[in-house]
């Protein structure tokens, strides 16, 4: 059930919109409700829907306490016969870690990392990110504006403007 | 004596949707279906191509037919996608939108009293354009056979005067595509009497569920055919006002007369940005499609729940239900849903024979809107 089309429609229709009622996906797929609750389900159980989450566009609430974002570069020294894995797996565990990658490049791991304060990223960069076994380097880039997250662009957008009745 | 205007002009019927557009314009709370458009804005790697060309001064003319590389893309994906073939050096012709092809065409072809055939409902330029070229243009009403044309209607409006027939599908304004083996039989038709097709394929990416055949593409069609088709609906780019024509080269030939004395040539950067379009734009193409057959489905459903019966439109992004059974004439019920509902959709009375009893509903519109336009349509249908 997971890998039919309608299984591959209803992913993108709800990764654009998580909250779109079962019946309006089913509508617009051409498929019937029972279908679409029931390979949601499906999708749900083998975890490749993983978690329904929000974008938020923080700068529309200026008086919600704003969170801080910072890249980090990572140099590791990988361990023999286990590779990436193992460090990894110790570093993407810190719940203020929100993304981890390996990547190619000049350093080894990207980590997009999540705090209250600039201290509280620094303090988990000096006291825990450096000192695990085996990091290198870090290399901390604080996010001042974002543009664009998760394929939407952030900030005031520009209405068209369309004529109302044209032939 | 007073200054005088042509009666040609002069008797040129008003466009039908003017009422419409006045009532509309600068009113903020209406949902309007009654747009002819993408709801997209332009793939911005597009549009940053037209920027491009700005910035780096290209914005001169070009040569009347249009820039040789904009043909040569056009001709590549003519091939590549509907297995129609066109040489970019002679057989192939920019222009400022469908529309303007549209018109010279028509003055290339038609001598006074010469008739054009139109299969109705239909676009609502092609009727006026005929009669500004001198023609008259002979309406059959399709409404009995599902919107699409047979070669048996047609065959009964043929005369001796008949100089072409203007197929408009995926069709504006009901969303039908009419089916290979039509295609065919009319061509069969058009050869044996002698007159030309006129194929406007502006919608031609819009398809769904179903096979898109291009009249270009079909056997012997070369000769008898002139094929038109754009950028607006398939890159949404309306705005950037480029068309195409593509014909036998003796056709080009002449029809490039009349466009290099009345537009000179398409814009330039609308050029540069089409290249790009056909280059690296079919990805957003297909990001866009789909989102259209969402909401086709999605429109066409809740229409049938409604209890207004329609032919489900296999293109373009309108639907055209039936409003027959609320007893409205299709101007009363669109004025009524204005006036009562504040959602605009244009009557079908004013594509021609077989319009009227039907109204056109945009579905490029945002899903949230449309969603908020069909449910004020059903309450409004509940009332009558």
């Amino acid at each position: 059930m997971i890998s039919t089309p309608v299984a591959q429609d209803i992913l993108k229709l709800l990764s654009k919109n998580a909250r779109l009622p079962v019946a309006e996906v089913a509508k617009m797929l051409g498929v019937s409700a029972t279908v679409v609750e029931a390979t949601m389900a499906a999708l749900e159980k083998e975890e490749v829907i993983v978690r329904y989450t929000t974008v938020i566009n923080e700068q529309k609430m200026p008086h919600m306490k704003r969170k801080i974002w910072a890249l980090i570069e990572v140099g590791v020294r990988p361990e023999r016969d286990r590779g990436f894995d193992d460090i990894a797996r110790r570093i993407a565990q810190y719940p203020n870690v929100v993304a981890h990658y390996l990547i190619s490049g000049a350093y080894d791991f990207l980590l997009i990392v999540e705090g209250d304060s600039l201290e509280e990223i620094s303090s988990f960069v000096s006291d825990k990110l450096a000192s695990t076994d085996n990091v290198r380097s870090t290399s901390t880039h604080f996010i001042m504006k974002k543009y664009k997250e998760k394929g939407i662009l952030i900030g005031e957008q520009v209405a068209t403007e369309r004529l109302a009745i044209m032939p | 004596m007073s200054l005088q205007l042509s009666q040609r002009v002069q008797a040129l019927p008003p466009s039908g949707i003017r009422k419409f557009f006045d009532l509309v314009v600068g009113a903020k709370d209406i949902i309007s279906l009654g747009v002819g458009e993408p709801d997209f804005a332009t793939p911005w790697g597009v549009s940053a191509e037209g920027v491009y060309a700005i910035e780096h001064g290209r914005t001169s003319y070009t040569s009347n037919l249009g820039l040789l590389s904009c043909r040569e893309a056009v001709s590549d994906y003519l091939a590549a996608r509907f297995g129609a073939q066109y040489d970019p050096a002679s057989e192939i012709l920019l222009t400022i939108g469908v529309s303007e092809a549209v018109d010279i065409i028509l003055r290339t072809l038609l001598d006074p009293g010469d008739e054009v055939i139109l299969p109705e409902p239909t676009y609502v330029c092609y009727g006026p354009l005929v009669q500004m070229a001198g023609g008259k243009a002979v309406s059959v009403d399709t409404s009995e056979s599902g919107f699409l044309p047979t070669a048996e209607s047609i065959s009964k409006v043929v005369s001796p005067r008949t100089k072409a027939l203007i197929l408009c599908s995926p069709s504006n304004p009901t969303g039908r595509v009419i089916p290979k083996e039509t295609l065919s039989s009319l061509l069969a038709l058009a050869v044996a009497e002698k007159f030309w097709i006129i194929a406007d394929e502006v919608y031609a990416e819009l398809v769904y569920d179903v096979a898109f055949t291009s009249m270009a593409s079909l056997p012997g069609a070369k000769s008898q055919v002139i094929l038109l088709n754009g950028f607006s609906k398939a890159f949404a780019m309306t705005g950037w006002r480029l068309g195409y024509l593509c014909a036998p080269h003796e056709v080009v030939a002449q029809v490039n007369k009349i466009h290099q004395y009345s537009a000179l040539c398409a814009p330039i950067m609308s050029q540069y940005a089409a290249i790009e379009a056909l280059k690296n734009g079919m990805k957003d193409l297909e990001i866009m499609r789909q989102s259209y057959h969402h909401r086709r489905n999605y429109v066409v459903t809740t229409f049938e729940e409604m209890g207004l019966s329609l032919h489900a439109p296999e293109g373009a992004f309108y639907c055209f239900p039936s409003i027959r059974e609320t007893g409205l004439s299709s101007e009363e019920f669109a004025m009524r849903l204005l006036e009562e509902k504040r959602v605009a959709v244009v009557p079908g009375s004013v594509f021609g024979l077989g319009g009227e009893g039907h109204i056109r509903c945009c579905y490029a519109a945002d899903f949230v809107l449309l969603k908020e336009a069909l449910s004020r349509i059903s309450a409004f249908v509940k009332t009558l």
